[in-house]
């Protein structure tokens, strides 16, 4: 595996969320853009290969991208909303860049199957047995942290919604004009998965 | 330094039943105070509160939290302000703020049946009610047309006029459970405060599907609407005044309350006459607190029946997947029930109940348990869209006999503003457990219906709460017996009235919110009756 050193600035909270200290939500630096292509292995690359152009700014943000492909499915991530979620996750857990590419290095080296995944680690009783679960509470519930320390970066755009969005609006967003909810429910059509 | 006021008639609480009493009586000339312990709210902010929540399962989470006026939370961490003396637990929720609890509430605006105001006739059990159902007929009525109920004439509670607007249109989701339940049980559409069209400046629902914890749209009547319209009618609402004593005259008459503001200072009011309207739990604290030599037990108290007869409305439930696309979260959150064990003979034996039907989208609850299964990669979203169309729920919503060992007390313990918290002694009892045990088959039957697999019933013994909180104020003739009369009018001073689910004598098997209303407007108009015919009767606000 190819492997970048590219320090990370302090991250600082930024109204409530935690952002990259270059530039929250933006666009990564070009001059910093790495292709997540370059920081996968083959086994890697075959579970997510429609997630390999995805610009990555350093090892651990790639781990975090490869990790989150394998665990979300098929499905193309949003890159905003996934260095929202990374510069979040990396904020309240210093060492957390270091656990996704630990967790990532031993999926690839025992090519271990996503579905298989959280009870391999379990049954290891693996000190990186609770990330899969962050980083999917994370993109699919909008959640880090925990306790009374949760924090709420996505509703709409996290993963929950958006995979079921051609049916359904999260809650507080008008369905339609009145009635509309007595049709029947008409999802569109796509693969197994839903995936349109 | 305590700043003296005065009002024909004050007010303690801002919720839908103290508004609309209060709006009655403005209509009629009189001069009334509302005095609020919580803060005033933004239904703006509440939304954006509720989309930014790390916690969307906690309908409370949204709210603010005021020290002065503490409200039980628990979530993330229960706070330690409704204190559990057990055997079972009662963690009720309550809303503290302008416009009281129904900011939140489903809007499920339901009558009795008739025959709960003489389940202690009929069946032996309970207690009946100083009146009959017809008597509460046109106030239900007046209820309905101002918070624009919709609703068909087959729930089993009859109706001198009809509904002021018509059922709101079913979710695709309870068309499907009405027709494949047909042969076996009739399903209904809940009477709901929820706009089928628009009404009284409001517009028609538009399926935000979050009637819980907060309607964006003000297509479903809450609290802060009663206050509003009372506001239009005259009436003065004081926010952050948290009432602390109620105080009587040498003669028994109420004089004065005194609240504090959130700085602690004491201010007095005096009126001619007060209604109590803080609901179930904040009324009887207040009562039991405002001791003296005189009434060492409490203001209105001499039966020792104040904070006794705690009811509420405990569920069990089943979830299932159904074997056809659902969909919950299309449209409103509470559409449909079944009736058919609201009443009957069976009530001398077990509690009565009512099967609902929730409609809340399932998302959030099958990503949490996919996440907690750890299911991942591809298999992920297919399961998701697979569970969230087929999961559904029905759970009972069962009627609690009044007991008085089920009761609010005054704990040792204080809030910031050196108030008594409250305590909750609750239990639930065999006559309501026989009910649950019952319904067990009712949801069998509509899990065989519906093609159901993956049943999942909740624990057998375990209860959610409905937070109806019912009695502890309860309105009946004899005085050794019941708080009030048959009117709301404390039996131990004549200008002391009470309004709220507090003063139902039973529970029943819906939602209070409703009959409370009702009950709250006879007690307006019985206080200040009208000089002319239906000046304020009917009609919307």
């Amino acid at each position: 595996m190819k492997s970048v050193n590219t320090a990370r600035g302090k991250v600082e909270p930024v109204d409530g969320c935690a952002t990259p200290a270059s530039r929250p939500d933006g666009p990564i630096d070009p001059a910093r853009r790495k292709l997540l292509a370059g920081l996968v292995t083959a086994y890697t690359a075959s579970l997510v290969p429609w997630a390999l152009a995805v610009p990555v700014t350093d090892a651990g943000h790639g781990a975090f991208v490869a990790l989150s492909a394998i665990l979300a499915g098929k499905r193309v991530l949003n890159s905003v909303l996934g260095q929202r979620l990374h510069a979040a996750l990396v904020d309240i857990e210093p060492g957390f860049d270091a656990d996704c590419q630990a967790l990532l290095k031993q999926i690839e080296a025992q090519q271990i199957d996503p579905a298989k995944l959280q009870g391999a680690l379990d049954a290891a009783h693996s000190s990186l047995a609770p990330l899969p679960r962050k980083l999917m509470r994370a993109w699919c519930l909008g959640l880090v942290g925990d306790g009374e320390a949760t924090r709420c970066v996505a509703y709409e755009n996290a993963l929950d919604a958006v995979m079921v969005a051609d049916v359904l609006k999260p809650p507080t967003y008008a369905y339609g004009p009145y009635g509309s909810w007595s049709n029947p429910p008409a999802a569109k059509g796509g693969d197994e998965h839903g995936n349109a | 330094m305590a700043t003296p006021d005065s009002a024909e008639v004050v007010v303690i609480g801002s919720g839908i039943c103290g508004a609309l009493a209060a709006r009655k009586l403005a209509l009629r000339g009189v001069p009334v105070l509302i005095l609020e312990a919580g803060p005033r709210i933004d239904r703006g902010r509440i939304v954006a509160a509720f989309r930014n929540s790390p916690r969307k399962g906690d309908w409370m989470s949204p709210y603010p939290y005021s020290p002065w006026a503490m409200q039980p939370q628990y979530k993330p961490k229960d706070n330690g302000y409704l204190i559990q003396a057990g055997p079972y637990p009662y963690p009720a929720e309550y809303i503290r703020v302008v416009g009281g609890t129904t900011w939140h509430w489903a809007a499920q605006a339901w009558r009795l049946v008739p025959n709960d105001v003489r389940i202690k006739s009929l069946y032996g059990v309970g207690v009946d009610w100083p009146m009959t159902y017809e008597e509460l007929d046109p106030w239900y009525q007046e209820a309905e047309e101002i918070l624009g109920v919709a609703g068909a004439d087959n729930t089993g509670s009859p109706r001198k006029h009809p509904f002021p607007l018509p059922p709101v249109a079913d979710p695709w989701s309870m068309i499907r459970f009405r027709e494949r339940l047909a042969p076996v049980y009739p399903v209904v559409a809940n009477t709901v405060a929820r706009n089928s069209r628009s009404y009284d400046g409001r517009p028609a629902c538009v399926g935000n599907n979050s009637c819980q914890p907060i309607c964006p749209v003000n297509a479903q009547y809450l609290g802060i609407n009663a206050v509003e319209a009372a506001e239009a009618a005259g009436v003065k609402v004081r926010a952050d005044a948290v009432v602390y004593r109620i105080e009587a005259d040498a003669k028994g008459r109420i004089a004065a309350v005194h609240y504090y503001d959130p700085d602690k200072t004491s201010h007095r009011v005096t009126a001619r006459q007060f209604i109590l309207a803080a609901n179930g739990i904040e009324s009887p604290k207040l009562l039991l607190m405002s001791t003296s030599s005189k009434y060492p037990n409490g203001i209105a108290n001499s039966s020792g029946m104040v904070g006794r007869h705690l009811m509420d409305h405990p569920s069990s439930s089943l979830t299932f997947y159904a074997d056809e696309e659902l969909w919950l979260g299309r449209g409103p959150q509470s559409p449909s029930s079944i009736n058919t064990m609201r009443d009957g003979a069976f009530r001398s034996q077990h509690a009565a109940y009512r099967l609902d039907f929730t409609n809340i989208s399932q998302v959030l609850s099958v990503t949490e348990a996919l996440i907690a299964e750890g299911v991942y990669g591809p298999e992920f979203e297919k399961q998701l869209r697979w569970r969230a169309a087929r999961q559904c729920n029905v759970k009972n919503v069962l009627e609690v006999l009044p007991n008085p060992d089920n009761r609010i007390t005054l704990s040792s313990e204080k809030d910031a503003l050196g108030i008594p918290k409250p305590v909750a002694h609750y239990s639930i009892d065999d006559y309501t457990r026989r009910g649950a045990e019952r319904s067990k088959q009712d949801f069998a039957k509509i899990a065989e219906l519906m093609g159901g697999t993956g049943l999942r019933y909740s624990p057998d013994g375990q209860f959610a709460n409905n937070q109806h909180i019912t009695g502890t104020l309860r309105m009946g003739d004899d005085p050794a017996k019941f708080v009030t009369d048959g009117f709301g009018r404390a039996h131990d001073h004549e200008n002391l009235y009470m309004c709220g689910t507090g003063v139902m004598p039973t529970a029943a098997t819906m939602n209070s919110t409703l009959t409370a209303v009702a009950l709250a407007l006879r007690t307006a108009d019985h206080m200040v009756p009208a000089k002319s015919s239906g000046a304020d009767n009917g009609g919307a606000t």
